[in-house]
Parts: C-alpha cells; structure tokens; sequence
C-alpha cells in the first residue's frame, strides 16, 4: 500500500468570512470557514486551505481567531497560506491551530524564510505556494496574488523551494484558475518530475476527470475550491468517480 | 477527574491533540517535566524536528524514562514517539531512551511522506503489554521523513509502507505507546483511536 491520493477544499477568507463563489443556498454556515471546513471533513475532504486575502492588519487578526475556532473542531490537516512574512507570522499561524503553513510572495523575496522556518518548526509543515502563469517555454512566477512578474520560472524556482526547505509545493495555475477547463497537465507533470516533495495541482479544477488527470500527470494532491463552494458537485460524488476511474482515494468514514 | 500532561517543546500546534482528548480527561499543556510527570497521562506531542525537542526533554531524560517504565500511561505522537528511541538521523540530541534503538530517514524519492497510508496490524499474538485492545484504525494521516527503527522488534503493534519502505506505526511498551501517525489528525476514526488507546493506558495503571 501507499499513500492515497488527496482532494484539499480551499477557502479563500476575508475579514473572517469565506469569500468567492460560495452560494450554499440553504445552509446557515453560509460563509463561516469554521463551520465550512467542518462540512467539508463530514463529506470526506482529505484537507482543507484557508488562504487569507485580506488587504487590513484587523482581517489578518480576525483570521488567526478563525484559524482557532476552525482546530476546535477540524480532525483533519490545515493549511493556512496569505500575508505570512516571516518566522513569527509562521510562528503566530501554527499555534493558533493551524498544522501548515502557505509561503508565497515573502518566500521570493526572502527565500531563507522557507529554511528558517523548516529548521525550526519541520519540513512538514512549510509549504511553498506558487503562482504561476505561462509564457514562452514555461511558466513564469508571479507574485502579490498574481499581478506581480518576477522573471522566475516557475520549475527552476519550486526545485529551490524544495532544496531550501519546503516539504510540500502547491503549484496554481493562473491561466486556469477559475476557468474549470483543468489543471495545466504540462505544469503538474513538469514540477512533479522536478521535486521530491509531494506536489499539489491547483487552478481550474471542473470534474473528476480533470483530477484524474492531475494523478496520472505526477500530483500528489488537487487542490478544489468554486466547484465545491457553489454546489457544482460534492466530495462524495467526486471520490466516488476517482475509485471508479482506478485512483486510491480514502473514503469518507 | 484524569489529568493529561501535553508536553510543550516550544513549537507547533498542540490545539488539535489537546482538543481530541479532551473527552478522556483535563488536559492541560505542560513546559515543565516535572509537573508534566504527576499528571495520570503524559502525551509527547508530534510536531517540530528532534533536535529542538530533544534539548528541552535531554535534562529530564532519565526521570521520564523512570516514570514510563514504571507505568506511567504515556503516548507519543509522530515526533513524540521517536523522542522514545534513543537518537536521530534528523539531528543531534538524546531521546528518552525508554525504546532501545534509533530514528532513521525513510528510504523513498519523495519526502516528506504527506497524506493518508494504511496502517498495517501485525498479526503476530502478543501478550497484552505488547499489544492493544482497542478497535483498529485503517488508514491513518502521516506527515514525516523520519520513523523509528527498533533494535527489538517485539515492541511493534502496527507497520506502514512509503514507497516500499515498510516502518513502525505502532509501538507499545509498559504503558507507553508510540504512534508514528497523527490521529488527532485522521478525522473522526482517528480521534476515537487515540481516545481509545488513551482509555486503554489509563485502564492498565
């Protein structure tokens, strides 16, 4: 046996409340990412990612009470990514509950934060998030949710990483994000084929297929959001669909 | 009422374990052995890198290793249950020395292992000291490079398997069990296992 492929839920939280396509017509948690995650663990997520975009210092202390409300009750792993700077953000973010934490524009402009931070609280738990966008012959890194071009590629940049400390990279698509055409397969196949950390795919996520094919192109795990969120399909049926099409996935218990 | 011990090395979260036992007793997170040691449970915590959690137990090694091998319920999680052992690859430092042998780096391409793995029960028939009663957990949620490598096996309760390197999921010893693992964080089964074997210790006292 090994390990089973894994499907993330990620929140995109604002001043405390999960924004962004979300449209649970009757559910009274409509936008508390607590109450959200919890749903989402029940139906048999194997994950779940708060990505903070709040612009103000208030969103991002608000955030930190979300995360710790959200570990009262969540038994599965959290990985909370945005606005984290530096070693005693990390710091800040893991004992408010959280079990990882997103890297993603601090970790260009200061990459040593990635080995400060897995000398001191383990690999494991530093993810580095990269965006993504393509261009002639591969992918450039983007920054600042994605407005900001750095002249990285994308490949060379998450190999570093890896080799600076990061035990995990989330590669997003900015091409495909929000688009539900697919994952960027060449992008998946390419980061996977370059790092020896458990890779996830994200961006544009529409059906099981286009998870199924994240698998079979090299990652560890997909990354879903909108499709969740407003009610397109559910775990159930979607895990359902990967056992079928021959992936190991965990059942929901 | 029980009282159970969270040892702090200085790192991570300890939220979700303590909240996943809060339904066997007060638990209470500890920076201090000593006051740690006379609660009815001690439970080492799995995050942060051996080195770090090494130098803060070091000191008191000999005096948990005491209190565990006089049947002091104790469990270890992840990086709890290689501090058991005597060493690690990981880095520097002594652990408590209470399972004789060391921590190794997993023999795979790609690490760390992240994500949920069976948990492989050995169906060897052990006396009930070497073993637990309590239901069986399948699938369970890892995260780490490292496992622990026994020089005496017959500690071993379970196994799993990372790319063909078969390690120690489970480990008993007296009243101390090592769980390679994060139970608080394999939903809800994972909780009622770790409930379970805490109920299971606690019973043996």
């Amino acid at each position: 046996m090994t390990l089973l492929k894994r499907i993330i839920a990620c929140l995109d939280v604002d001043e405390g409340r999960v924004v962004k396509g979300v449209e649970f017509v009757n559910l009274t948690s409509v936008g508390d990412p607590a109450a959200m995650a919890e749903r989402y663990e029940a139906d048999g997520a194997d994950e779940i990612v708060f990505l903070d975009v709040s612009a103000t210092h208030s969103g991002r202390a608000t955030l930190l009470d979300v995360v710790s409300r959200t570990a009262q009750r969540l038994f599965i792993p959290l990985t909370v990514g945005g606005g984290v700077r530096t070693v005693s953000d990390v710091d800040l973010v893991l004992r408010a509950g959280a079990d990882k934490v997103a890297v993603n524009s601090a970790a260009v402009s200061n990459p040593l934060l990635l080995t400060e931070a897995s000398v001191r609280f383990g690999a494991q738990c530093i993810v580095a998030s990269i965006d993504a966008r393509s261009r002639e012959g591969g992918w450039e890194v983007y920054v600042n949710g994605g407005r900001v071009p750095t002249g990285l590629d994308a490949i060379d940049w998450a190999r570093r990483c890896a080799d600076l400390g990061a035990g995990e990279i989330l590669m997003t698509s900015i091409d495909r994000d929000g688009t539900r055409y697919g994952y960027d397969l060449d992008l998946v196949a390419q980061v996977s084929e370059a790092v020896n950390v458990p890779v996830i795919a994200s961006g544009g996520a529409g059906n099981a297929k286009h998870i199924s094919e994240a698998f079979t192109s090299g990652a560890d795990a997909a990354l879903l959001a909108g499709i969740l969120h407003d009610g397109t399909t559910d775990l159930l049926t979607l895990k359902a669909e990967l056992l079928r099409e021959g992936h190991t996935v965990r059942r929901a218990a | 009422m029980t009282t159970i011990a969270l040892l702090d090395y200085g790192t991570g979260n300890l939220h979700s374990l303590a909240k996943a036992m809060a339904r066997v007793g007060e638990v209470r997170i500890a920076d201090d052995v000593s006051d740690a040691l006379c609660a009815d449970m001690l439970v080492l915590p799995g995050v942060g890198a051996f080195g770090q959690a090494a130098s803060e137990t070091a000191p008191f090694r000999g005096e948990i290793r005491s209190a565990l091998a006089e049947g002091l319920p104790c469990i270890g999680v992840c990086l709890g249950m290689q501090l058991l052992l005597d060493s690690s690859e990981e880095s520097a430092g002594e652990g408590i020395g209470l399972i004789g042998g060391s921590v190794r780096r997993i023999s795979a391409k790609r690490l760390p292992q992240m994500g949920w793995n069976s948990v492989d029960w050995d169906s060897v028939a052990r006396p009930s000291r070497a073993s637990l009663r309590v239901p069986r957990l399948e699938v369970a949620y890892f995260a780490n490079s490292f496992v622990a490598s026994p020089s005496d096996e017959s500690s071993v309760v379970a196994w799993a398997t990372h790319e063909g390197d078969r390690f120690p999921s489970v480990v008993r010893t007296a009243n101390t069990v090592g769980i390679q693992f994060h139970p608080e964080k394999s939903s809800r089964a994972g909780v009622d296992f770790l409930c379970g074997v805490a109920e299971e210790l606690l019973a043996c006292r």
